[in-house]
């Protein structure tokens, strides 16, 4: 434990850490307020500017522009009714019609404190569950490990903006990519078509920046033309003792909720942001407010989506699960930095886990000062034009997919996963299945192979583990649970 | 009627496709594979969940026939060419002409009038990025007319 305080307050004492986390809370906050970047596609193009840095700065960064771009999606929601990430789309309901009446100083003060306290909630969650978690998982074998990322998979049903069954498809089709490149056991080649930079599978990071910003970019293609109206923003107010007596409680039930929500594996803080939004209405005296500028709708939200970022690091840390688009990127971050997700990173990297958590907490503090004196300048930057934005997060992209193995390759995949990405997205289906499922194929074929090596080929063995078991039901429930209480309720009842 | 089938239909072909290719892959020696799976075995698996997952997509639309889906504006696809365009560039001239002309055409076709402001843009841009990546990452971009002349 003494070590874990340690290692979080050498952040603070480390110049150039703080500094780097004050420059990426500024990107991330400027990130989260230009329509349509948002986190995922923001640290996917970040990325590759962190490969020459030390493994803790660079997931530092990743993690400060996750905390930081999340929150600041709020600003644009109030402002211009326009959600700069999808997490902040409760956020609108309230935010912006308070800010019509000429409250925006007000909203945007409730919806930084509401963040900043969801957040700083949810790293102290983290701080504390994840060693825990990390003991129960240093006992997994592969059938647990194998139980594990099936579940995981069948998580993915949840993610994203497809129907189940679409993300399903996303995700299987992201394990199958997995094992493009030679067969690590056999050598044997799959479905390389001869090409030998393919021979260690496909890279990470453009198939991200493939998937999440040169989609993006088609996507606002058919925003191009679009001019925003700003409402008038005069300074950004805390909130006063009454507008505290109001949403204290708020605030810490979807801090609860949020990181709870963040943990559970492919949920994440659009979900979260959602329920909170929702239990905040539910649970509140004036519900009559709601939709019309309530200052408890927009707490319910704001702390709620924060509140996952935190929570969302445990899977991801701790089993080495992404539970989002973001946190998949976070992950490959880890990967490409040598460091090895799972309950082993608890044991041999504990300093550097640590100061990662440090960082985020640091980064929820500098937002909550940019939030309260900046916002008004980060505004205006919303009004960038699409026409001079887009072509920047181009050029941002190809060199960025060609800066890892400095592989001409790398473009040409990222550039086609962008446009299989794009197709995708219109026919309904969400890419972030895809890119978790990539992260997880390996983890699923390894740890299954283990597993029939372990048994002499008894598939059938793996339900006898007891914890390996657990999790299949649990991903079968996941699957099949509400089919089935439709069955037991019959579909009326249960549709009511 | 067929309509709500065709990404169904694609996802199926493809699937098929992927078990073909997977059923081509050479066998390994039970020496080295032992109790376990060959190679491919998972993918082949793995198409198989998805053919089933495909049908129940099938059938649900047939249930509920998905909105018709308006055709891409123009400038998806010129924003899709100029994709196409990039890789022609970098090939035959430079990955950083490629980037310039394509980011200032993208600037140009998404409705920007001021061709100043893109091509300061489109030659700033990749210019700081290109600094950064080389100077500060010390990454090597591939050879091409501009970078041969700065690598000498």
């Amino acid at each position: 434990m003494l070590e874990a305080i340690t290692a979080m307050a050498s952040v603070i004492g480390d110049p150039y850490l703080l500094m780097l986390i004050a420059v990426t809370t500024v990107l991330g906050i400027v990130i989260g307020v230009l329509p349509g970047l948002g986190a995922t596609t923001g640290a996917a193009l970040l990325l590759p500017f962190t490969l020459t840095m030390s493994p803790v700065n660079a997931i530092a960064v990743l993690a400060t522009l996750y905390v930081s771009a999340t929150f600041a999606g709020s600003i644009t929601a109030i402002l211009i009714n326009t959600p700069g990430t999808s997490a902040a789309a409760a956020t609108t309901f309230d935010g912006f019609p308070l800010a019509q009446r000429g409250e925006a100083g007000r909203a945007l003060g409730i919806a930084v404190v509401s963040s900043t306290i969801g957040g700083i909630f949810s790293i102290i969650v983290l701080c504390l569950a994840a060693p825990l978690l990390a003991r129960v998982a240093y006992e997994f074998r592969p059938p647990e490990y194998f139980a594990l990322t099936v579940f995981g998979l069948s998580m993915l049903a949840s993610i994203g903006a497809g129907g189940a069954v679409k993300n399903l498809i996303g995700g299987i089709f992201g394990v199958w990519l997995a094992t493009i490149g030679a067969e690590r056991v056999t050598s044997i080649e799959r479905f390389m078509f001869g090409n030998y930079e393919l021979y260690e599978g496909l890279s990470f990071v453009p198939v991200m920046i493939g998937l999440f910003a040169i989609s993006e970019l088609l996507v606002q293609s058919k925003h191009a033309h679009r001019v925003a109206d700003m409402v008038t923003l005069k300074a950004v107010k805390l909130p006063t003792r009454e507008d505290y007596r109001k949403i204290w409680k708020t605030i810490a039930r979807s801090s609860g909720i949020g990181t709870f929500i963040g943990i559970l594996p492919a949920e994440g803080a659009t979900v979260a942001s959602m329920i909170g939004y929702s239990e905040a209405r539910r649970w509140s005296k004036n519900r009559e407010e709601f939709g019309k500028g309530s200052v408890e709708g927009i707490a319910g939200a704001e702390a709620a989506n924060n509140a996952a970022t935190g929570g969302a690091m445990v899977p991801t840390m701790v089993l080495g699960i992404p539970g989002s688009g973001t946190t998949a990127i976070i992950l490959v971050g880890l990967m490409v930095h040598g460091l090895r997700p799972g309950p082993y990173l608890f044991t041999e990297q504990i300093g550097t886990v640590y100061q990662i958590f440090g960082s985020m907490l640091v980064a929820n503090v500098i937002f909550l000062a940019m939030g309260l004196y900046a916002a008004k300048l980060f505004a205006r930057i919303s009004l960038v034009p699409t026409a001079i934005l887009w072509p920047i997060v181009f050029a941002l992209s190809v060199i960025g997919a060609y800066a890892l193995s400095a592989s001409l390759l790398d473009v040409w995949i990222a550039l086609i996963f962008g446009v299989v990405g794009f197709f995708a997205r219109r026919h309904g289906f969400s890419v972030a299945p895809i890119a978790v499922g990539l992260i997880l194929g390996h983890m699923v074929e390894v740890n299954l192979q283990n597993s029939l090596k372990m048994f002499d080929g008894a598939w059938w063995m793996i339900l006898t583990q007891p914890l390996a078991l657990l999790f299949l039901i649990l991903a079968f429930l996941g699957l099949f649970g509400s089919q089935i209480v439709k069955l037991i309720t019959g579909g009326g009842k249960a549709a009511d | 009627m067929m309509r709500p089938l065709i990404v169904p239909g694609i996802i199926a072909a493809f699937s098929v496709v992927i078990i073909y290719l997977a059923l081509q892959l050479k066998l390994s020696p039970p020496m080295i594979v032992g109790h376990s799976m060959q190679p491919r075995s998972f993918p082949i698996f793995l198409m198989v969940i998805n053919l089933v997952l495909v049908g129940i997509l099938a059938w649900d639309c047939m249930r509920n026939p998905p909105k018709p889906i308006k055709l891409e504006g123009m400038t998806t696809w010129i924003s899709i060419s100029l994709f196409a365009a990039f890789y022609v560039l970098t090939t035959y001239a430079d990955f950083f002409i490629a980037i310039a002309v394509v980011m200032f055409l993208l600037c140009t076709s998404w409705g920007e009038k001021r061709y100043h402001i893109a091509a300061l843009v489109s030659v700033t841009v990749p210019l700081t990025l290109f600094l950064l990546f080389d100077e500060v990452l010390k990454i090597r971009f591939p050879r091409g007319l501009i970078t041969n002349w700065y690598y000498g």
